[in-house]
């Protein structure tokens, strides 16, 4: 039995000429919260889209749940529940039937969790989706996402739009989840202060590569952010690898690295500083640090 | 299968009115047609005219038909949203095809009751009649499926002003068919490996398009 919930293998996609996904490989172990960050355009939906058969890919294989997601069986759609950027739901549908059509077609649907959700979030059943708010749609997304009890829940901005009473309800919901054993959630955001709260394991996106893979601890390990004065000026190079950013102001030198470690410190040491401190990064900071251009990998 | 069956027909109901409405419509004709001019020769006229109306509203009301099953769905996002659910894109496709499949029959089968009474009543007991009868109407279903057809691969992919006249003219030649052929076996056999055809060409872009 394969551990991996999610499995990518070199994932490449083109849209019309414009590499969007330029081999991607990555690993979601059963029972993990992964957080998949990137800017705007960096392929988080795209990855997500081919993971669950949406869009085809150029290159490369994508499993899910060990099925292939070319040929994912009605079964393991069943297990999967998905809200998508945007809120994808059947505009035209007032929310009672499309509710009743997720129920029909969804063979796990948990009834009772489901109205406990919607009396959480107060959605009106007699209205047409269309009619309600960007919040209320993304509301509705997210509870017929989470009704069907899914063994793994594909969340791509789920957030957007809520105000901050419904995402921190969201978020205690997700926390619920998290709680029964086994489940699997893939959660891409733009709000990190959420991914931070409730991912185990980050990757970041840029430039079409999977930059950052690791989990969110040995990420904050591993990023380090040194405020460097020398005795004199700063010299121009450090030869230390993996230099993420560098920012040289007479003898004062602030550098990100990527996998920090003793080596590399001691390369520092040669340089003799007369004061070395490291800055703290939030998950903030290292995703801005990431998504520049030419970033470093770091993967577990 | 039977959730999305009935998703279909509740989003097309009016294509289902329509078929029943028009069934009525042509049978009550026929028989004012039969009391009112009975053995004449504009009789005759009048039933030509008469089934070139109804075949043209046939076949554009099944293009039509398909082209707004697959066009509302490519708009709506509705397979992107229901295949994320417990279902298949196959399925998705043969619950549609199983509901334009149902509406000709809504338009036929009554026709059909009708036209086996009309002819119980008013023509001698001929073996000939019950034969062409059928001819006649796996003919003309045949021909409606295949318009339906049409429709569904033009409302899945394409909405340029040219596509839309080369899938209406492909609805021509296959509506003149049955104008130069006649009703018989040769059209059965065309019309069928034209929808064999058709289907699998609509099933594989179906598959294959990003939803």
């Amino acid at each position: 039995m394969n551990d991996s919930v999610i499995k990518v293998e070199n994932l490449v996609k083109y849209f019309d000429g414009r590499c969007v996904l330029d081999g991607i490989n990555l690993n979601v172990p059963r029972g993990c919260i992964y957080g998949l960050l990137g800017r705007n355009g960096s392929g988080k939906t795209t990855t997500v889209r081919i993971l669950l058969g949406l869009e085809s890919p150029t290159r490369g294989q994508t499993f899910i749940l060990d099925a292939e997601s070319t040929n994912l069986p009605a079964k393991v759609h069943g297990r999967i529940g998905y809200a998508a950027e945007g809120h994808n739901l059947i505009q035209n549908y007032k929310v009672s039937r499309l509710i009743k059509l997720c129920k029909d077609l969804s063979p796990q649907w948990n009834d009772e969790f489901f109205n406990h959700l919607i009396e959480t979030f107060r959605l009106p059943a007699d209205r047409r989706v269309r009619q309600l708010s960007i919040g209320m749609r993304a509301q509705l997304n997210l509870s017929l996402a989470m009704a069907i009890d899914p063994e793994l829940l594909i969340l791509d901005d789920p957030t957007l739009g809520l105000d901050t009473v419904a995402r921190r309800q969201f978020l205690e919901l997700a926390i619920d989840l998290i709680q029964q054993q086994g489940r699997t959630i893939l959660f891409c955001s733009h709000i990190l202060s959420d991914v931070e709260r409730i991912a185990d394991r980050i990757g970041i996106l840029a430039a079409g590569k999977l930059v950052v893979d690791c989990p969110l601890e040995e990420l904050k390990k591993r990023v380090k952010k040194l405020r460097v004065i020398f005795p004199e000026s700063a010299p121009a190079n450090l030869y230390l690898t993996e230099i993420i950013n560098q920012q040289i102001q007479g003898r004062e030198m602030v550098i990100t690295v990527a996998n920090w470690n003793q080596q590399k410190q001691t390369v520092l040491e040669t340089f003799k500083p007369a004061s070395c401190t490291e800055i703290p990064m939030s998950l903030e900071d290292i995703f801005i640090e990431c998504t520049k251009p030419n970033p470093k990998s770091i993967e577990s | 299968m039977f959730t999305l069956i009935k998703r279909e027909i509740q989003d097309h109901i009016v294509y289902f009115i329509g078929a029943a409405v028009f069934s009525g419509i042509f049978i009550g004709i026929s028989i004012s047609l039969i009391y009112d001019y009975p053995m004449r020769i504009d009789m005759a006229v009048a039933r030509v005219g008469l089934g070139t109306a109804a075949a043209t509203i046939v076949i554009f009301g099944f293009f039509a038909m398909g082209a707004t099953q697959m066009y509302t769905d490519r708009i709506r996002r509705i397979s992107a949203f229901v295949s994320t659910l417990s279902v298949s894109k196959s399925r998705i496709l043969l619950a549609r095809i199983i509901t334009g499949i149902l509406v000709i029959v809504t338009l036929l089968v009554p026709l059909v009751v009708a036209a086996v009474i009309l002819l119980r009543l008013f023509t001698p007991p001929i073996p000939m009649y019950s034969e062409m009868v059928l001819e006649v109407f796996t003919g003309t279903f045949l021909m409606a499926f295949a318009c339906y057809c049409i429709g569904l691969q033009y409302g899945w992919t394409s909405s340029k002003i040219t596509h839309t006249l080369g899938w209406i003219g492909l609805t021509c030649i296959l509506t003149s068919l049955i104008l130069i052929k006649g009703f018989g076996l040769h059209t059965v056999v065309i019309l069928a490996l034209f929808i064999v055809v058709s289907l699998i060409r609509t099933w594989q872009t179906f598959k294959s398009t990003s939803l």
